[in-house]
């Protein structure tokens, strides 16, 4: 076996155990800090951890960026808190609500992609916003959705101390869905039809990318998947109203997210989230004075987005092949003859070999 | 190194990063101090107040009426022998972030008792982390009815709101219309509403009986709490000429909007009382010009007037520490203050800090004293005692007298008609 | 109902008016800059609370007060771009100014908080509650002057646009951003005063947003944002004129629509921008796409 393809295989047996680490790590999580106040942060976290990485499978990978995934979160939620009061659902039952917000999130998913994905991005943004606001007037004004009082969740008749932890597995499996999901697609071939439409679309049209179905397809899972989270954190939180439910800054957190971890990737909105909203949630708790909170807030920020442009993933990729290849060649090494197939060897078929491109 | 081998170390090394912050966030406090093993250590309260965000206005005042209230305990020797010190933390009006910080005030700082937050919309999610934990919940700023009937108050019946119940609050304005001449009635009045669980009840009651009484509605419509221009909305009010406004509005500049653009349009209603607003003190009369607020009227459960002791011993000293005249006092300055008078009340009579002593005791129909009247709690924790009066801008803007219920004592003439505006 | 109808068509045109000097700014940056600035808002209510300092502080008149806001924000404009958003390159531009406004938004806010607090402002002057008769209506002076304010505005800034040399970069930077360097224009100088004309503008919209609101503090910026990104939209990215005929455009909807059921006037906002977007997906003046989107 060659030094490369020993070394590959050594750094793929890391990253699989790598990967073990963190999935054991998430999993014992609340078993090392059982206390409420971590698994606390980690509901949020990881509430936060799918809705980026719903908005990344869709907006990150084919360009188009929505500041409308409220729509999906606020339908779920209140979805859940509907079917809960009129199908008389109590206790631990509610939580098998749960597929019923993801299927209203698809629903809606459906005439609002119809719509809105006949336009291109700037006007796409925009639509978006505009739908987000029609669907919050929408539960202000309809009786059925509780008006500006909202909805209640039922109650749940658990001890206090490990409460959470119910939430936190169940924000896990979806987390844990939604970037596994992400990655298959980056696989597939549909994620490298979301690319090229992302690079232009035109072209992919022109090369055979039915751009509409692509598109329609990534915004309904996205959308789904948002709307899932949505009802588990209404449940959570006992209770959704309109401002809560369809908040407009909820939708440029994520995006925030998305883009601090590195937009496109599948870490990163996983990152992004981590990072992002247990911080949030601290700093406001640590600066609780003299709103400096919000200063500090936006100063790092500014500083990520100015330092760290295209992401914390990719731009500390390129950091650490930038200090790792410093004075080597940036090309690979020409492979000794005998190394090389002899399939390849024929002059006549051959393009540049080795280190000559 | 290749193009994805770096990216998934910088993925590793950021995520331990993340790991190491989550974990220094959950076992970091908010400074709460661990007390030591004495029997003297302080009463810890904890609070979460909305210090930025849509509330943040009222959430300053609140936290103003907290702190008067832990220093007048304090002062004169504290609860059962022990220093209260008050916890509080910003909640930026976020309900997200209101669960996170009672969360960590009852399991890191470990509070003995709890202050609810402001408005019903941060109080229903906050109160059932409070349920939970067993842990009483007085608060005085969540009267919407979700608030009561929430699931978790329905089992724990740990809320307590010791402010008064919105729904009969403009009861003694439509009472005083019925008790005049019927030629000296409004024959016409108009209800704008902003929509919100706290500003429609009254007025909708309101607009019901006065309709029984004869006053002809000529225009009663709801509209959005955040809304591009009241201006529109205003004028058409103005162009109904009705003798008489009930607006549900939620705070000064709704109210201002409003009045700003009746005087433009030259619209002097006779009566016009506001579900919430004038109620503000300085921050109403600054934003209105004190010429223009007289006559203004609005429900509520105290003022800066009422002769109860310990209610002007507060107002002396907000005076004395904020500046300003008695009628700049806000009136969430009372509520907080009640809160707590409420809880030392019953902490002093179930003789600790245990929240289900306390509990059974504020639900036993004991009727107990605060600033803003007396508080006796229903099995939902609603203030069942608690008097609706209705105030009115007087002597240039100068005074927020109490005029309704004319019977009452304490209150004054009322100034009928409004006068116009002044410019 | 008659009277209503037209009291609210005259009622959607004043607002219009104040609802086109926010939404001027906003328009410039975007259709020349390509910038989504989402600190729009909030820098409004910084407009609004300069207008407060100057006119509590040292009772200087409002309109009078515009000849120091103007230049300082403008300065203000010209710092952030230079400062925050000429660094950004790359694909993801559009999206990354996004976030870099955003930030700019909370910490103008936390500013704004530490320094005022979080009690509502107003703007008042003699004038503002004061109107004329004309016609049956009541026209109040504080929004005939504003709207004045914002034709004058319009008019200036197309004088700006299409007369002058400065002007004739800007557009050219607009179309074509390589295309314009490469004929020596000098585009980040371009970006840098066109975003301060963008935003010296905004204290113009700012003033009369604070002498019309009712009341405001630094967390009134937020509900501004999404309607003035309607209105840039509706009216098509770039085009002054478009903004101020979008702005009474859905002002008068709204209008109108309140007379039935104010509830449902913002939802008929945002519908009715959904759909003439559907038709005209750039804008009522906006032109056709003249940058690959």
């Amino acid at each position: 076996m060659t030094g490369d393809a020993r070394r590959a295989r050594l750094a793929a047996g890391a990253k699989w155990s790598a990967l073990a680490v963190v999935a054991a790590a998430a999993l014992l999580f609340p078993v090392v800090f059982p206390s409420p106040v971590a698994t606390n942060y980690g509901v949020f976290a990881l509430i936060f951890v799918t809705a980026a990485s719903a908005w990344n499978v869709f907006s990150g990978f084919s360009g188009y960026i929505s500041l409308g995934q409220a729509v999906f979160f606020g339908s779920g939620a209140y979805a859940v808190g509907i079917a809960a009061r009129d199908w008389h659902v109590t206790s631990t039952a509610v939580f098998a609500l749960l597929p019923l917000a993801a299927a209203v999130g698809a629903a809606i998913a459906v005439p609002f992609g119809l719509v809105a994905l006949r336009v291109r991005r700037h006007t796409f943004i925009v639509i978006t916003i505009a739908v987000f606001f029609i669907f919050q007037l929408m539960a202000f004004n309809f009786s059925f959705t509780g008006g500006s009082s909202g909805l209640p969740a039922p109650f749940l008749p658990w001890q206090a101390a490990t409460y959470n932890n119910a939430f936190y597995y169940i924000a896990l499996a979806c987390a844990a869905g939604i970037i596994v999901l992400a990655w298959l697609i980056r696989r597939a071939r549909f994620g490298l039809h979301l690319r090229a439409i992302r690079d232009d679309e035109d072209r992919a049209r022109g090369l055979g990318v039915r751009a509409m179905r692509v598109k329609l397809a990534a915004f309904t899972l996205s959308g789904a998947v948002t709307g899932l989270i949505g009802g588990v954190w209404f449940l959570y939180l006992t209770q959704v109203e309109p401002q809560t439910g369809f908040d407009p800054l909820f939708d440029l957190s994520i995006v925030l997210m998305a883009f601090l971890g590195g937009l496109g990737t599948v870490a990163g909105p996983v990152l992004g989230a981590l990072i992002i909203e247990p911080g949030q949630l601290y700093l406001t708790i640590r600066f609780t004075n003299g709103y400096y909170g919000e200063i500090l807030l936006g100063a790092i920020f500014l500083l990520v987005v100015l330092f760290v442009p295209r992401g914390i993933i990719p731009t500390g990729g390129e950091w650490i092949r930038r200090l790792t290849t410093r004075g080597r060649s940036a090309l690979p090494p020409a492979l000794p003859a005998a190394e090389v197939k002899p399939e390849i060897r024929d002059p006549a078929s051959s393009g540049p070999r080795g280190g000559a491109g | 190194m290749s193009h994805h081998r770096a990216r998934f170390l910088t993925l590793g090394i950021s995520a331990a990063v993340a790991a190491a912050t989550l974990a220094a966030c959950s076992s970091g406090g908010s400074g709460g101090s661990s007390p030591p093993a004495t029997s003297h250590k302080p009463i810890l309260i904890g609070t979460s107040l909305s210090l930025t965000g849509d509330f943040s206005a009222d959430g300053k005042a609140f936290l103003r009426g907290y702190r008067l209230w832990v220093h007048d305990v304090n002062a004169s020797g504290g609860l059962l022998g022990r220093k209260v010190k008050l916890i509080y933390l910003n909640d930026r009006s976020d309900p997200g972030q209101v669960v996170t910080n009672y969360t960590t005030l009852i399991s890191t700082d470990h509070v003995d008792l709890t202050f609810g937050p402001f408005s019903s919309l941060l109080t229903t999610p906050a109160s059932q982390v409070a349920a939970r934990n067993g842990f009483a919940f007085i608060e005085g700023a969540g009267g919407a009815p979700s608030v009561f009937t929430a699931p978790a108050n329905e089992q724990a019946h740990n809320v307590f709101d010791v402010s008064l119940p919105i729904e009969d609050e403009m009861v003694p304005f439509v009472n005083w219309v019925a008790s005049l001449p019927p030629n000296e009635r409004p024959k016409t009045a108009a209800y704008p509403m902003a929509d919100d669980p706290f500003a429609d009840p009254p007025v909708q009651l309101a607009q019901q009986k006065l309709q029984a009484l004869g006053v002809k509605t000529v225009y009663s419509k709801i509209f959005p709490a955040e809304t591009a221009s009241y201006k529109p909305a205003a004028d058409q009010v103005a162009a109904t000429g009705a003798q008489a406004v009930l607006l549900g509005s939620t705070d000064v500049p709704t109210v201002a909007a409003f009045m700003q653009a009746f005087e433009q349009q030259h619209y002097n209603p006779k009566m016009f009382i506001c579900a919430a607003g004038p109620d503000q003190g300085a921050a109403f009369t600054s934003a209105v010009g004190k010429a223009n607020a007289t006559g203004m009227m609005v429900p509520n459960g105290w003022y800066p007037g009422y002769s109860n002791p310990e209610s002007q011993n507060m107002v002396n000293e907000y005076v004395a520490k904020y500046g300003g005249t008695p009628s700049d006092i806000n009136a969430d300055v009372a509520e907080a203050y009640s809160v707590g008078q409420v809880m030392a009340q019953a902490v002093t009579a179930t003789g600790g800090t245990d929240n289900a002593k306390i509990i059974s005791y504020l639900h036993s129909g004991v009727t107990l004293n605060t600033v803003q009247g007396p508080v006796k709690f229903d099995e939902l924790g609603k203030n069942s005692s608690a008097a609706a009066f209705t105030f009115q801008w007087q002597s240039s803007g100068t005074a927020f007298n109490q005029v309704l219920p004319t019977s009452a004592s304490g209150s004054v003439p009322i100034i009928n008609p409004k006068p116009n505006w002044a410019s | 109902m008659a009277t209503q109808i037209y009291q609210a068509i005259v009622d959607g045109i004043l607002v219009g008016g104040v609802y086109a000097l926010m939404a001027v700014g906003l328009t410039l940056i975007f259709g020349v800059l390509d910038i989504i600035n989402i600190a729009q808002g909030i820098l409004v209510v910084l407009g609004a609370y300069l207008s407060y300092s100057l006119s509590q502080r040292l009772g200087i008149d409002l309109f009078v007060g515009l000849l120091i806001t103007v230049p300082a924000m403008f300065i203000l404009g010209v710092a952030i771009q230079w400062a925050f958003i000429r660094p950004l390159r790359g694909r993801e531009r559009t999206s990354m100014t996004l976030l870099v406004t955003y930030a700019m938004a909370l910490i103008i806010e936390g500013v704004l908080y530490r320094i005022y607090g979080p009690d509502d402002k107003q703007l008042t002057a003699s004038y503002v509650t004061s109107s004329v008769h004309v016609l049956g209506f009541y026209l109040p002076y504080i929004y005939l002057l504003g709207f004045g304010l914002a034709v004058v505005l319009v008019v200036a800034l197309y004088l700006l646009l299409y007369r002058t040399r400065f002007g004739r970069s800007v557009r050219a930077t607009m179309q074509d951003h390589t295309a314009a360097r490469l004929i020596g224009i000098d585009t980040s100088r371009v970006a840098a005063l066109t975003f301060g004309v963008g935003v010296g503008v905004t204290a113009v919209g700012g003033m009369m947003f604070g002498a019309t609101s009712g009341g405001f503090n630094p967390n009134s910026g937020y509900d501004l944002i999404s309607r003035l990104l309607a209105i840039i939209i509706l009216g098509g990215l770039g085009s002054i004129g478009g903004a101020l005929v979008a702005s009474v455009f859905m002002l008068t909807i709204v209008s109108l629509v309140d007379i039935w059921s104010p509830t449902w006037a913002n939802a008929v906002f945002y519908a009715a921008l959904v759909l003439v977007l559907l038709i005209r997906p750039t804008g009522f003046l906006g032109r056709q796409a003249v940058r690959a989107q």
